[in-house]
């Protein structure tokens, strides 16, 4: 109990949580788990829709802590900090309790979370096997969708992986710009997931996903300002997505391999994911003052983008992956007296080799093969070489 | 009305008090399947892993979530080797009866003294668990006392069925002592006998039968050999007798077998767990025994 990372668990343990257990594994989770991820880089390039920038620079450096509370509920808090363009931000990722004693299968949890959608948006940035989230993240989900809310999940009595859940979110995060009058509670999420085993050797999971977004759609009118300076800021910062809707739809589905079920020296990782964003735009043009949109052009009726990922550990401390994704949305430009929409898209071709000496470190090296449309002006070729490493708690990892 | 009512009881007893018939036992670790089978036979027992895997390194799959979702009773390990999955599986499942603290949780290492108990953790030194050595399993004194602790348990999960299982534990103790007894004669030959092995998989089973580890495999725990670390340990072979290299089902061979290759010494694969042909903790032990007996001189 030398470092300082554990002296200051003692401390907030003292603080926050209940007296120590007398059982020894009890008490790894009443007292607070403090875990801190680092991840830093060097780039040549840039990406769209990314935070990255070209030259040295940092991630998402997370600050956890959480803990069972009491018997009925655990709390955690993520915060994030981050640097972009020499300013520091702090963020909030996660503060949320979640209940423990629900009866029947149920859990609750309220305060600032992931939302459930999709396979990776569930999971911490530092956990992933690439150096950004897929371009359809960055495009509909903001990178990571994490906003104030509410969720309860059911999982079923059965041998096969069953669970169900609702999320209500205030919505800020995929709100489309200049509404007037945005709903108090802009989400409503429903979700499912199945998984299971075939023999040892085999897993898999299945998840299906409907977001519904009161405050999605845009409004593409020419007497309404939209900033085309805005469209082709290649270095803007939102932490909102870029591209909203009405209903956000996701299917996905994870298979992983590893020979006896033995994940320690060899093991396989396919997933991919498929999202499909309904109507961008609300079709409210004034019929008896048709805008230029409503007569001359349709708008989009939907948004999409999926990827493909292969993620293979081929010895303890090596692995290699391949993702491709795409991610297809248009633009609204008006110039002068007229407006159009634009197509927006990316293609992008990721290559990875990752070296982790240990649980708790990586070092990757990552090339992308990208081709942008409309979304600004970018390198076709992007390198990157990252450490993410994390150090205090042991985190549990998602499957 | 009133049948509704009676129905209703008897749906809540059935929630209120698993029968033992429809018991479910979620073991982390085979071993603790097998030590289950002895003591509630009835039982419907369920090892989230076998011999063959790295107990450090399973994923929180769908399928374990669904099967600690039904469970009645988990028995893991503890001292943190599942902390890398099971906390997740009790975070999805939903089942309050299962979480730490309720007596539907139960860790063999909170039941004994464990040895190697850390009282300095720095990561610099590896993946080291501060609670001592988990691998508890090989140590037949611990065995006993898991089993007493277990029974005990079961027995207040259950408590209609209560006398059936300490009547069963009885009878395992009686059994383990004589097979006890009978292992210490057999391993006479294998007192003071060195051995380099993986990890510190076999730290209880060294320390029963007095043998000593004079090398790791693993330059640092949780880390593969190196080419390096290698070399040191065949300097070792060389500079002192070594009776076998040993390693477990879910280690990879080849730095054991590079090792015995060039050093001349006897490499063992040694069962780590129940599983395949080995069908309980007894034949677990005379498995074990009988591959160290063969290379003993």
């Amino acid at each position: 109990m030398n470092t300082p990372w554990q002296r200051r668990a003692i401390t907030l343990g003292a603080c926050l949580s209940a007296p120590f257990s007398a059982s020894l594994s009890a008490e790894i989770l009443s007292n607070p788990a403090i875990s801190l991820a680092l991840d830093g880089y060097y780039q040549e390039g840039e990406r769209p829709l990314d935070y990255r920038d070209t030259g040295f620079g940092l991630g998402h450096t997370e600050l956890a802590l959480s803990a069972t509370i009491d018997d009925k509920f655990y709390g955690k808090v993520t915060t994030v900090l981050e640097s972009f363009e020499g300013e520091l931000e702090l963020e909030l990722e996660e503060a949320f309790i979640q209940t423990l004693a629900m009866p029947a299968g149920l859990s609750l949890r309220a305060g600032r979370f992931f939302a459930e959608t999709g396979y990776l948006n569930g999971q911490h940035l530092h956990s992933d096997a690439f150096v950004s989230r897929p371009a359809v993240y960055r495009a509909l989900l903001g990178n990571h969708y994490f906003d104030d809310g509410i969720r309860i999940n059911w999982v079923a009595p059965t041998d096969l992986y069953w669970e169900l859940g609702g999320e209500l979110f205030d919505g800020a995060p995929l709100q489309a710009e200049d509404l007037d009058h945005p709903e108090t509670v802009g989400v409503y999420h429903l979700y499912t997931k199945f998984g299971g085993d075939i023999g040892i050797d085999h897993s898999w999971q299945v998840a299906l996903s409907w977001l519904r977004n009161e405050n999605g759609q845009g409004h593409a009118e020419p007497h309404d300002h939209v900033e085309v300076a805005e469209v082709v800021d290649e270095h803007e910062h939102a932490h909102g997505a870029r591209f909203t809707g009405r209903d956000l739809y996701n299917l996905s589905a994870v298979y992983k391999w590893a020979p006896g079920g033995n994940y320690k020296y060899r093991h396989l990782t396919l997933s991919g994911e498929y999202f499909y964003l309904n109507a961008p735009f609300a079709e409210d043009s004034d019929p008896h003052e048709p805008g230029i949109l409503a007569t001359e052009e349709h708008e989009p009726e939907f948004f999409d983008g999926w990827y493909l990922s292969g993620v293979y550990q081929f010895a303890p401390s090596w692995s290699v992956g391949l993702r491709y994704g795409e991610m297809n949305a248009a633009l609204w430009e008006e110039l002068e007296e007229e407006g159009h929409f634009h197509d927006a898209r990316i293609r992008e071709v990721e290559a990875m080799v990752a070296w982790h000496p240990s649980h708790f470190s990586t070092v990757r090296l990552q090339y992308v093969d990208q081709r942008v449309t409309e979304l600004g002006d970018f390198d076709d070729q992007v390198f990157t070489l990252q450490y993410v490493m994390t150090l205090g708690a042991h985190g549990a990892h998602q499957f | 009305m009133r049948i509704s009512s009676k129905l209703w009881a008897a749906a809540l007893m059935l929630l209120a008090s698993p029968s033992v018939s429809a018991l479910e036992i979620f073991a982390c670790e085979p071993e603790y399947a097998a030590l289950a089978r002895e003591l509630a036979p009835q039982a419907k027992i369920f090892s989230a892993t076998t011999a063959l895997q790295d107990p450090h390194q399973i994923q929180a799959r769908p399928s374990l979530i669904a099967r600690m979702r039904k469970a009645d009773l988990v028995i893991c390990a503890g001292a943190d080797l599942e902390v890398g999955w099971l906390p997740m599986l009790q975070m999805k499942a939903n089942n309050p009866q299962v979480r730490d603290g309720q007596p539907g949780i139960f860790y063999a290492a909170d039941q004994v003294e464990t040895l190697d108990q850390q009282t300095e953790l720095d990561r610099s030194r590896g993946d080291v668990h501060a609670e001592g050595n988990p691998h508890l399993h090989f140590s037949p004194e611990r065995v006993a006392q898991v089993a007493e602790a277990l029974a005990q348990r079961l027995a207040q999960l259950v408590p209609e069925q209560a006398s059936n299982f300490l009547a069963r534990n009885e009878d395992f103790q009686s059994r383990w002592q004589d097979a006890t007894q009978r292992w210490q004669q057999q391993a006479a030959p294998l007192r003071g006998q060195a051995v380099i092995a993986y990890h510190s998989s076999f730290r209880y089973l060294l320390d029963w039968l007095g043998m000593e580890q004079v090398g790791d495999l693993e330059p640092k725990p949780g880390l593969p050999p190196t080419s390096g670390h290698l070399a040191s340990l065949l300097e070792l072979t060389e500079q002192r007798p070594v009776m076998a290299i040993l390693h477990a089902g879910y280690q990879d061979p080849r730095g054991a077998n590079w090792l015995g290759t060039r050093s001349g010494v006897p490499v063992l694969a040694l069962p780590f767990g129940p599983g395949d042909e080995i069908e309980d903790l007894f034949a677990l032990y005379d498995a074990v025994l009988a591959a160290l007996l063969a290379v003993a001189e």
